[in-house]
């Protein structure tokens, strides 16, 4: 199943789903797309994270986000990686990582920069006792995802493409704080 | 030589002055014993009456020849070339669809994710086969009047349906609906809206509203039709619910066929591959048995004096 907006294309694995979407700005702030992959129906009302839900991951569920930040985070040490994740293993994912909200007993996190976009990769997986069998498909999940890089107006602020509002027009406003690696693009 | 016999002067002399002299102007031409400047303008009048005629004649198969040429090259296109020179094989019955399909032709069962984009341009994606739930597809447009009432009950009262039914709308893409009626459609809407109109053609959607029920666990279709009210398509749900078979019966109540997804179209084909496979091809004589004895092999199973268990 292809799912591609924003500049963030996904040929999602079997039983995975997902969504590409920029949240509607508030005030001065300038969002950015987010992707997020389940592999259960993802809430309409999710946090950019997971949060803001009372869904919780099953022992064999998987939430996955790729979150980018703004380009002023180019080049900076924390974003020097180029290039989206690949080969995942076990030791990669630890449960302190795991943020507050959807559960999960294990987490990930991962910065880096591709196609001159800064992007950080956050997934979570539901149980200890699967991590292997998961960690397989996150990898799977990552290996069919690509991104393009963005034209100037986007870049500089503007929306990636035609639209820049919530991705369910009923969701109240959800954004998370994600983690502040330099400046950060969402409200506090 | 027989005509001029008759006399020099026929047909000149007919009785009727204007056909006489047209005649005659046409047989003798201008050796004939009338000869006239008004005969002869008239053999010229005449000549490019038919020279236009004739250029319209002309205009009018060479149209023909490229209709004709036209319909050559489609059915090339479409595999049935007639007079191909390049393929040395007949062609073979290629199935044109002329209508939408008849009931007993739709795939009924089969089972699609969906991909497309949301009302506001952002990309979704939703697996339906394979999910821990019953998913409703809901099959609207933002410009249908039937429609209309079904979105408003569906984003006020989405509680009414079954805690384990998820429910989706999926309308068709941008290139055929209006993104920003289908968003104030959705507004306060608390389940996901696709816009894809791959999922239409996947689901073989005769028109909207159309609902879809779809049990992930077993793969397939459950239930699918057409209602005009939030209410009716309760209803449907509600059948539909009653004729899922429960996880421990179902072996028992329902045939290999339907546990496997085989039903309709499916099944036939499945049937056939069946056949294939133990070497009985169409026309074999073992499938059009003359006797009762030839179905049942009566012949084979020992009879009750045979004395064996």
């Amino acid at each position: 199943m292809a799912l591609s907006a924003h500049g963030i294309n996904a040929l999602l694995p079997a039983g995975f789903e997902g969504r590409i979407f920029v949240r509607q700005s508030v005030g001065e702030e300038i969002s950015r797309p987010v992707a997020q992959f389940a592999t259960f129906p993802i809430p309409q009302g999710i946090g950019d994270f997971g949060g803001n839900t009372d869904t919780n991951l099953g022992p064999s569920d998987i939430f996955a986000v790729l979150f980018e930040y703004g380009p002023e985070s180019v080049g900076k040490a924390l974003f020097s990686v180029e290039g989206i994740p690949s080969g995942l293993s076990t030791k990669d994912f630890l449960p302190y990582i795991v943020r507050p909200g959807i559960g999960g007993s294990l987490g990930i996190q991962r910065f880096f920069t591709v196609s001159g976009r800064p992007f950080m990769f956050y997934a979570r997986l539901g149980s200890l006792e699967q991590q292997a069998i998961l960690v397989q498909r996150v990898n799977q999940l990552l290996a069919n995802v690509t991104i393009e890089p963005l034209s100037a107006s986007a870049a500089t602020g503007g929306a990636p493409t035609t639209t820049t509002t919530n991705p369910t027009p009923a969701t109240t406003s959800t954004t998370e704080i994600p983690p502040p690696p330099t400046t950060t693009t969402t409200t506090p | 030589m027989a005509l001029r016999a008759r006399g020099a002067t026929w047909p000149c002399d007919l009785g009727n002055p204007w056909l006489s002299e047209f005649l005659c102007a046409y047989y003798w031409g201008n050796i004939g014993p009338r000869e006239s400047h008004g005969a002869r303008g008239d053999v010229v009048a005449l000549a490019v009456v038919l020279t236009v005629v004739v250029a319209l004649l002309t205009i009018l198969v060479a149209g023909l020849l490229r209709s004709h040429a036209d319909i050559l090259r489609a059915l090339h296109s479409l595999g049935a070339g007639v007079g191909d020179p390049v393929t040395t094989e007949a062609p073979g019955p290629v199935p044109i669809a002329m209508s939408p399909p008849l009931p007993g032709e739709r795939n009924s069962i089969s089972v699609f994710d969906l991909s497309g984009s949301t009302p506001s341009g952002d990309g979704i994606a939703l697996s339906v086969a394979g999910a821990d739930q019953l998913t409703l597809i809901a099959f609207l447009s933002s410009g249908c009047t039937s429609c209309a009432g079904i979105w408003k009950a569906m984003v006020q009262t989405p509680e009414e349906l079954p805690q384990n039914v998820r429910l989706v709308v999926a309308t068709k893409g941008p290139e055929f609906e209006s993104p920003p009626e289908v968003a104030a459609r959705a507004s306060g809407a608390s389940f996901p809206v696709v816009m894809s109109t791959e999922a239409w053609g996947d689901y073989e959607v005769p028109g909207a509203p159309f609902f879809v029920l779809v049990d992930g666990r077993r793969n397939r279709r459950i239930g699918e039709g057409i209602a005009n009210t939030f209410p009716q398509v309760l209803d449907l749900v509600r059948r539909a619910e009653r004729e899922i078979p429960d996880a421990g019966k179902e072996d028992a109540t329902q045939s290999r066929a339907f546990a496997l997804g085989l039903d309709g179209p499916e099944r036939e084909s499945a049937n056939d591959a069946e056949l294939i496979r133990a070497g009985i091809l169409p026309g074999d004589p073992s499938l059009y048995p003359k006797s009762h004895d030839e179905v049942f092999g009566v012949a084979k199973f020992p009879s009750p004096s045979d004395g064996t268990p």
